[in-house]
């Protein structure tokens, strides 16, 4: 907070003009990264301790906490922007942690048509903007939440819990029934194809969470409570006889043909953890550059960085958090090393420039895009150097 | 386990050069992680991008054994793709798998992908492995209190310390262990040093054996 130019910079900002020092904002972080000042009683941010979750953003009461990210405003505008594009009057919130597919959301709430909304979290999407599409005329608001021991913000499944609770019942004074808010949860996790298990407990080794089980007898078992989807054993499992739900592999190397088509030169393949960086909600997209979604940096594969390759891309990159910040036990801190190891087998072929690992936190907007095109920039100038000698 | 790690790409593909049509075989067996179906599949993936790099087209298949030391188990998964037109096979498994191969299919050539080390152990969160078996044939661990001093002493010293070491390392390699110090501080703490006094005879290494019956 001493650095005038970082907290320019910085993603979450307090605006003390606005704050009543309710403490409210420092009672909900997950990340105690609100504290108030014993001497002036201020609100402080440690920005280097938020995970920009948004908690704080969507209950703070005098609207003194302000985001880059999602505010109301940019929510609501972007809603009456896409609401034409679609024929339903039934808006879906769903947490990326839990719903990278639309059409299986679709499913668990019975429609077929609806007005997506994807955030990071559903726990800070505030009542304002709830009630604020309702008054713009969607009649049917579903939100999808993570299960309460999956939020990888820890409070904002049952943050989201609790708010449409309230709301339901204030809805329901006002006519609306019984349920004008329907919030599910949900969970992604592992599956076993045991027809394919080699047991050799490559799982049981590297699994954050100890969920799996080999036993000499029964072989490999998941307990998916433990579960916490961060795809690390699915990525490792040396006889693919693991995948996991909603992010299978076979839907990603579908994926990475398809999107390095639409590309132009020089093409930047961009695999990143979905919590390391937030899209913005009207995202324009370069040409070159195009962006595969996991949920967690854990989930890279040799597969999917070599199919890369294979299919045309001039640079792979995988962007993750932080070990600190990682929100699977420090997964991500594995997946760096699982890019190292591939960029190790790539140099011995001259293709080791081809692959960068960068570490990011939204908490910095514009530093991921940064990074990109420096990368880039490197793969555009080597092409031209090879260009230029052949 | 037999620790092995990949050779390097250039000699992989110096030897595979003269074939086109070339069976990747993993092996599910020992090592760990398995140089299983993904290695496999990995390893086709950066030998046809080496290929495409110069100007070399290979057609692979890939496939892996339960254990390619295993006679059985090898020639019954094999079989299908040697009958089906494979002009060489790519092991990734230790010194016994591409063996195995050569032994049961005389007229194909086999490439080991693969440098075996030793018999190791392994700790997954720092990586270490170690050599932790000579197969010496005569196994002595009942009075070393599970600590192996033929491979984890630099000297296969039999009978205690050599006294050289230094602050518990030894003197030939400041990285390591004195095995015969991680020795005397286990079997004290099994109450056990008098096994100390127990005199083992110089190793007999006709033990070993080059073919035994299980």
């Amino acid at each position: 907070m001493s650095q005038p130019v970082a907290e320019a910079k910085a993603a979450v900002n307090i605006n003390d003009d606005y704050c009543s020092r309710c403490t409210i904002c420092s009672s909900l972080c997950p990340y105690d990264a609100i504290t108030q000042d014993r001497e002036n009683k201020k609100m402080v941010l440690d920005i280097e301790k938020c995970q920009v979750c948004g908690i704080c953003y969507s209950a703070c009461p005098a609207k003194a906490i302000e985001t880059v990210y999602y505010s109301t405003d940019s929510v609501l505008k972007y809603l009456e922007k896409i609401r034409p594009q679609y024929k339903s009057d039934t808006l879906v919130i769903m947490c990326e942690g839990s719903a990278p597919d639309f059409n299986e959301v679709g499913k668990l709430f019975g429609v077929k048509d609806f007005i997506p909304l994807s955030v990071p979290c559903v726990g800070r999407i505030s009542e304002e903007v709830l009630l604020g599409v309702m008054v713009d005329g969607v009649k049917k608001i579903n939100i999808l939440a993570c299960d309460e021991d999956y939020c990888r913000f820890r409070r904002g499944s049952p943050l989201a819990g609790r708010r449409v609770i309230a709301l339901n019942r204030m809805l329901e004074q006002l006519g609306y029934g019984k349920e004008a808010i329907t919030l599910k949860r949900n969970s992604l996790k592992v599956t076993v194809d045991k027809d394919l298990c080699i047991a050799c407990g490559t799982c049981v080794a590297y699994c954050p969470y100890h969920a799996p089980k080999l036993e000499s007898v029964g072989g490999i078992s998941f307990d998916l409570e433990a579960c916490r989807g961060c795809g690390l054993c699915v990525a490792l499992c040396p006889a693919f006889a693991l995948d996991l739900d909603n992010w299978e592999r076979e839907r990603i190397l579908a994926l990475i043909p398809r999107l390095l088509k639409e590309m132009k030169p020089p093409k930047i393949l961009v695999f990143r953890c979905q919590w390391s960086v937030y899209p913005p909600l009207n995202g324009g997209m370069s040409p070159n550059i195009r962006t595969i979604d996991l949920p967690c940096a854990g989930r890279v594969e040799a597969l999917y960085v070599l199919e890369a390759l294979q299919n045309g891309a001039d640079g792979v990159m995988v962007v993750a958090c932080s070990e600190e910040d990682c929100k699977q036990e420090g997964v991500s801190a594995r997946a760096e090393h699982v890019v190292a190891r591939i960029k190790e087998k790539l140099e011995q072929i001259g293709l080791g420039d081809r692959l960068e690992f960068a570490s990011v936190s939204p908490r910095y907007p514009g530093q991921v895009e940064e990074k990109i095109r420096e990368f880039r920039d490197k793969i555009a100038a080597a092409g031209a150097e090879k260009g230029k000698s052949q | 386990m037999i620790v092995t790690t990949l050779k390097p790409l250039d000699e992989i593909l110096d030897s595979i050069s003269p074939y086109r049509r070339i069976l990747i075989a993993g092996c599910d067996g020992c090592t760990q992680p398995p140089r299983g179906l993904r290695e496999a599949k990995t390893l086709k993936q950066l030998l046809e991008l080496a290929g495409q790099l110069r100007g070399k087209k290979f057609e692979f298949k890939v496939t892996s054994v339960v254990k390619q030391c295993d006679s059985v188990l090898t020639v019954s998964a094999l079989k299908p793709y040697i009958e089906d037109d494979v002009e060489a096979v790519l092991s990734l498994a230790c010194g016994a798998g591409p063996q195995t191969v050569a032994e049961f299919f005389p007229d194909i050539p086999v490439i080991p992908a693969q440098n075996s080390h030793f018999v190791g152990r392994e700790d997954r969160e720092g990586g270490i492995i170690d050599d932790s078996c000579a197969a010496c044939g005569d196994c002595i661990l009942a009075l070393t209190g599970g600590i192996c001093p033929v491979t984890r002493c630099s000297k296969g010293l039999l009978n205690g310390a050599c006294g050289g070491a230094r602050h518990g390392k030894c003197e030939l390699d400041p990285n390591r262990d004195c095995a015969w110090e991680l020795i005397y501080a286990r079997l004290k703490r099994l109450g056990k040093l008098e096994l100390l006094k127990r005199f083992t005879p110089p190793k007999d290494y006709s033990l070993k054996g080059w073919r035994v019956t299980p």
